[in-house]
């Protein structure tokens, strides 16, 4: 009786939970989990690059400025201002997630497996620039090259003769840029970069009666598949975060100039990790990327999404993305085809944390055709709801306890939390352990579900290849030479 | 009459040590044992420090097919078996360098190196760095089959530190010491970090901790100590290979500048390994031999 009501209530639970995601945040009890974060949507598809950049500027808007450099003057209407919606659908999606899983009963017939998620709210903040009065003046070797109004923005696009020109004409027009940017106007000048530098309408900005600030899309063709985050290196208040989505035709993104790590993932944790998973995945990102050196890209998700695809995320944590989105994002090569989308598209989610220090040059990516699907996942497995009174519960309390240990040595590797706080954790079902009659002590194997496939099946014929592989380096090392005669 | 020393009794230690000694002499007698011996290192410490998805049935594969096709190519032309230690060395070499979605194209990757070792040669020399072409060919003909290829390179894979240049650089120079190539090293790091310096440094106005990243980088590294440095698939006259190599640093400098190839290097190293022929042609010089004549006991 009682399995019937656990069934019911995990079943309703199962429904809400699926619908009504945004309940499960735990993460967004502390809002700003990661510092001065900042995200982007990157879509690159030969030369034809698409950027949008999503800075959750803080102040009064009309102290809003930014300064991005660009490969050439853009064309009206290959900018654009896109939904915030669009970049929290995709934070959501690619997240890294808190699985949860439940444990057989040993004692009886074993219900369905059920699984709530959970998931990492990231909110981004972005460098504030005060803006004053346009001036005008020529001696500063600036060009004005194009004049927009887009959405809520006034956009100019400038072309400069060298640094120091540029510099004042940027601080004269009230724009205070970071004294680490300085040096690397230089480079983008003589690169034969542009500047694309944007501020709000106030006027426009009124008539559209938006809360938050529109992320900004630009569209342009470079041979260059980069981002340029030197520019936008503040140098005293430490590391900024950035957080990329990337979307492409044929497989994984990565930086060719820096390593790029995927974040651990597969471990079983404690089930406490569930109140404070955003706090754990905070430092376990921190302890990752730090036990890496710092100057790497940490891989988040990973995965094929084009339109034939089953499954587009396992577990979903959010919607994935939907033709409407694409077309949002930039991602120009998808059509609509019987209520879904059909076109070859591949999803790369990378974190970085980033200063002068640890990154002295710009972000630069490249296409792979790596189609491995991956995910940040972690793993919480409930004990069994059961009265543990027959035979088998022994043995399986054993191993939950063995279990829970392991938990725990996998939260102080991962996260560097204190193990001694939770000292009594694996120990907290061994009350339902019987002392048996005969005191054999047997353990045997578990009944419950491991988060971790193994595949066992593979593992003997490969280590028989690698026997064979050894014997035969033996071999021709030692393949003396024929004498020549 | 001479009288005839009586032979020396050999002290326990030397007994002991004479095994080893015999170990260490083989060993040292040819070259790629090194080589083998630091690619082997380098793969340990990319798969186990650097945290390197690196599937072992690949491993597998890449090397049992490299052996099985030299072991072919042994068997029609020298019978001399101790080149199979070549065919480890390329092994090595592809599982550091290509990545691939599919079993396939490595057992093709490992094919074509191999392959072209024998089959594409002039004057009784491959041409081709066995590994550079694999990669270069599998890259090219795999995006004949699948939109985007199968096969690529990760330049980053290694990361750029301090440790990796000392690493690689020492275990490269004890082997091109051994095999008389570090002028072609230098000649090509020189030449490639050189324009690279004075472009981005002295004329672009990057800080110098920008150069230092590309110095350092592990697979730049990699290439200019024990890829370009093929003491067989080089000119064969000393100042012809310094001249080749400039040569190779100068089209990688342009190709990642200028067209932003990323993996330049190995791009510049294939379209150039065909001039090799024509610096033997016309600035001959002494063929390459892994072990001496008089070596081989």
């Amino acid at each position: 009786m009682n399995r019937h009501i656990i069934t019911l209530f995990s079943g309703l639970l199962l429904s809400t939970a699926s619908f009504a995601f945004c309940g499960f945040y735990v993460a967004k009890a502390d809002v700003k989990l990661f510092n001065k974060t900042s995200q982007v949507i990157l879509v690159r598809d030969g030369e034809k690059s698409v950027i949008t950049m999503s800075s959750d500027f803080q102040g009064e808007v009309k102290d809003f400025a930014m300064v991005v450099p660009v490969p050439e003057v853009l064309k009206q209407d290959n900018i654009h201002v896109v939904e915030r919606l669009l970049f929290d659908k995709l934070d959501a999606y690619s997240a890294p997630r808190l699985v949860e899983y439940y444990d057989e009963d040993p004692c009886y017939e074993p219900p369905r497996d059920y699984y709530l998620y959970d998931r990492m709210d990231m909110p981004m903040a972005g460098a504030a620039m005060e803006r004053a009065e346009s001036v005008n003046s020529v001696n500063y070797q600036v060009k004005v090259e194009a004049k927009y109004v887009v959405g809520e923005y006034d956009i100019l696009i400038l072309s400069a003769k060298e640094s120091s020109g540029l510099e004042r004409w940027l601080i004269d027009n009230g724009y205070k840029i970071p004294t680490g940017a300085k040096e690397v106007l230089d480079p983008y000048i003589k690169s034969n970069l542009k500047f694309f530098v944007v501020k709000v309408n106030l006027e426009e900005h009124k008539k559209l009666g938006k809360q938050e600030l529109s992320p900004i899309q630009i569209k342009f063709n470079s041979p260059k598949f980069m981002l340029p985050i030197r520019l936008g290196m503040a140098n005293a208040s430490g590391p900024q975060d950035m957080i990329v989505y990337a979307f492409t035709k044929n497989g994984r993104v990565e930086v060719t100039n820096y390593r790029t790590v995927e974040a651990p993932t597969g471990q079983n944790v404690p089930l406490f990790v569930q109140q404070k998973f955003g706090e754990f995945y905070k430092d376990v990102y921190t302890r990752t990327w730090k036990r890496e050196g710092k100057s790497v890209a940490i891989l988040e998700y990973a995965w094929d999404v084009s339109g034939f695809v089953n499954q587009f995320c396992d577990p979903c944590v959010g919607p994935p993305p939907m033709l409407q989105d694409f077309a949002n994002a930039g991602v120009d090569w998808v059509q609509e085809y019987h209520g879904g989308y059909q076109g070859n598209v591949f999803f790369t989610r990378m974190h970085v944390t980033y200063d002068r220090t640890t990154f002295p040059q710009d972000l630069m990516f490249q296409e792979t055709p790596n189609k491995q699907q991956y995910q940040a996942r972690y793993v919480i497995t409930h004990p069994a709801a059961s009265t543990f009174s027959c035979d088998k519960a022994n043995a399986y309390l054993a191993d939950l306890q063995k279990r829970r240990q392991k938990e725990l040595n996998n939260m102080v590797s991962l996260a560097g939390w204190d193990a001694m706080k939770h000292a009594s954790y694996p120990s907290e079902y061994n009350k339902y352990i019987k002392k048996s009659k005969s005191g054999s002590g047997k353990k045997q194997g578990g009944f419950f579900s491991w988060s971790s496939g193994t595949n066992g099946g593979q593992q003997l014929p490969v280590m028989l290849l690698s026997v064979l592989s050894l014997s035969l380096v033996f071999f021709a090392l030692t393949r003396r030479p024929l004498k020549r005669s | 009459m001479e009288t005839t020393s009586p032979t020396p009794q050999l002290s326990t230690a030397a007994r002991i040590a004479a095994p080893f000694r015999a170990i260490y002499d083989y060993f040292s007698g040819d070259a790629r044992h090194y080589q083998v011996l630091f690619l082997l290192t380098f793969l340990l410490f990319g798969i186990f420090t650097l945290n390197w998805d690196m599937s072992l049935l690949r491993f597998n594969v890449t090397l049992l097919t490299c052996l099985a096709v030299q072991a072919v190519g042994i068997h029609f032309t020298t019978k001399d078996y101790s080149g199979l230690k070549s065919a480890l060395i390329s092994a090595f070499s592809l599982c550091l360098m290509l990545q691939a979605n599919s079993l396939w194209t490595v057992v093709l990757a490992a094919v074509l190196s191999i392959g072209s070792k024998f089959l594409i040669r002039w004057k009784n020399k491959h041409i081709f760095n066995p590994t550079n072409f694999g990669i270069i060919v599998t890259i090219l003909i795999t995006r004949l089959f699948v939109e985007g290829g199968d096969a690529w390179v990760s330049p980053g894979q290694w990361g750029s530190n301090a440790l990796l240049f000392f690493m690689v650089g020492a275990a490269g120079l004890i082997v091109l010491l051994r095999v008389k190539r570090l002028g072609t090293a230098i000649a090509f790091i020189v030449t490639f970090l050189g324009l690279t310096f004075a472009r981005n440094i002295l004329y672009l106005g990057w800080p110098v901790d920008h150069f230092q990243q590309t110095l350092t980088t592990g697979s730049l590294l990699l290439f200019t100590f024990f890829m370009i440095t093929d003491p067989v698939a080089t000119p064969s006259n000393a100042k012809a290979r310094i001249i080749w190599a400039a040569m190779v640093g100068a089209l990688a400098w342009y190709l990642s500048t200028k067209l932003w190839v990323h993996t330049a290097p190995l791009w510049a190293l294939f379209f150039l390994s065909p001039l090799t022929p024509l610096f033997d042609r016309f600035m001959p010089g002494e063929r390459f031999q892994w072990t001496k004549p008089e070596l081989a006991k």
